[in-house]
């Protein structure tokens, strides 16, 4: 007898997240091709806060979300929801796996593929619009999108460099990264000296000893 | 006639040569709105029942399945795509009607080449011995008049190691979902019969054959009886449904 708790809300959510994912990618085809390479992988994402276990099952219809799996893994993570969350949406996702706070076994190529897959997902917006709205409408409106969305990931990287470069040179909120990099990196080298200086009064106090008894 | 020669069909006792044509007239009534019915009745839910029932069976590629009263193919058009063309999926069931409504359903979604459709009885499977890496019986085992000589034959038709999953009502383990269980089952059940099926009866047969199932705990016992090893059982939608598991030694 099992004494796990009632799996239809579980499952019901991974049947609706599967289901937007599907459309998602319905909309990026290129996306799923590049998925059906890890084909053979299954991917365990193992939750501790909220508790809750999602196996993955890419292939070429898309991503199989299951609450159970029996067989082997090729790549389990276990993390909090906000240690995903960094991972989904990290630009350097093999950074955030070694500096972030999830625990990962087995292969972690499969993993990043993963990742990046899902974060650059293309969508193609005008299929789907074309079929609702007839050629020409569906088409300039698919134009304009794929306009707005150009301009607003311009207008963010924008944004973002200006910040950066206000917060760094204009302000002097916050020290420039390589010149933390120096800054640890002289704290390092402190640290050795301070260790060797520690081991040789240590050896000049045992001489002193030595000769003294 | 011995007590030993009847069985139940809904709350009526009946022959045992009988009940397999009882079961058989209700099933050719329903058939052709089997699917519609099922989503009105259950709200949909069923769908989330069988998913589970999915993930839990383990299957996967080149495997062997058999669904039996398979019906209209739900697991079965699953199943073909987890084992790809090199596996095999099994669709059997011992009514025709349930039977040409399912193969003409996974026909029309061109999956001729990868579901073999078998009209068999449950207790009799008529397959060699160690033929099938996980059997399931979706909403089926209720209906078969010797659930004991039905589990020895898919025992027998399992490969060693292989997962029989019997999804299926059962009796919810909270006073006040029963209650309200019952109130739907005995009341709006057959009036939606009757409403969308024209078929008041066919419904109420439904509603009395679940209480007449024995409960998970009484099947889990009857499948370890069996022969079965690692048996366990998953409650959904507070024991409404319970989906055992078993496995071939």
């Amino acid at each position: 007898m099992t004494g796990a708790a009632d799996p239809t809300l579980h499952t019901a959510a991974l049947a609706a997240l599967e289901t937007a994912l599907k459309r998602a990618l319905d909309l990026a085809p290129e996306s799923k091709n590049e998925l059906a390479r890890l084909e053979d992988c299954v991917f365990a994402l193992h939750c501790t806060a909220p508790s809750f276990e999602i196996y993955l099952h890419p292939g070429e219809q898309g991503i199989r979300l299951a609450g159970v799996h029996t067989g082997p893994i090729t790549t389990s993570v276990r993390g909090e929801a906000s240690d995903f969350t960094e991972l989904a949406t990290s630009n350097d996702p093999t950074a955030t796996l070694i500096n972030g706070g999830l625990e990962l076994e087995g292969d972690s190529a499969p993993l990043i593929e993963l990742q990046q897959i899902l974060a650059t997902l293309n969508m193609d917006w005008e299929a789907p619009l074309v079929a609702t709205l007839g050629d020409v409408p569906g088409h300039q409106l698919a134009q304009m999108l794929r306009s707005a969305f150009a301009w607003g990931r311009q207008a963010s990287a924008s944004l973002s460099r200006q910040l950066d470069e206000f917060i760094h040179e204009e302000a002097r909120l916050s020290p420039p990264r390589l010149e933390v990099e120096d800054f640890y990196r002289d704290v390092h080298e402190l640290e050795l000296r301070v260790d060797r200086l520690q081991s040789r009064t240590e050896r000049l106090r045992q001489r002193l000893q030595m000769l003294r008894g | 006639m011995s007590e030993k020669d009847t069985t139940h069909f809904g709350y009526k006792e009946v022959d045992k040569d009988a009940k397999a044509g009882l079961v058989g007239e209700v099933f050719h009534s329903v058939a052709a709105r089997y699917d519609v019915m099922n989503d009105l009745m259950s709200g949909g839910i069923h769908r989330i029942w069988k998913r589970f029932t999915i993930e839990l069976s383990g299957v996967r590629k080149n495997n062997a399945v058999l669904d039996i009263a398979g019906g209209t193919g739900d697991l079965a058009a699953r199943f073909a795509e987890l084992v790809g063309p090199e596996g095999r999926v099994v669709l059997a069931d011992i009514n025709d009607s349930m039977l040409r409504v399912g193969r003409d359903k996974l026909l029309d979604q061109g999956r001729q080449r990868t579901i073999e459709f078998v009209q068999a009885d449950a207790q009799y499977l008529p397959f060699p011995d160690d033929s099938f890496d996980c059997i399931t019986i979706a909403f089926g085992l209720r209906n078969v008049t010797d659930i004991d000589l039905a589990l020895r034959s898919m025992l027998r038709v399992l490969k060693p190691g292989g997962r029989l999953l019997v999804l299926e009502f059962s009796k919810p383990g909270n006073p006040l979902l029963s209650k309200a269980y019952d109130t739907y089952s005995f009341r709006v059940l057959p009036l939606m019969g009757r409403l969308i099926a024209n078929d008041s009866d066919s419904y109420q047969y439904l509603a009395e054959s679940i209480r007449k199932h024995p409960d998970q705990d009484t099947l889990l016992g009857m499948m370890e009886d069996a022969g079965f090893c690692q048996c366990e059982f998953h409650n959904m939608t507070g024991g409404i449904v319970a989906l055992h598991r078993g496995i071939k030694a």
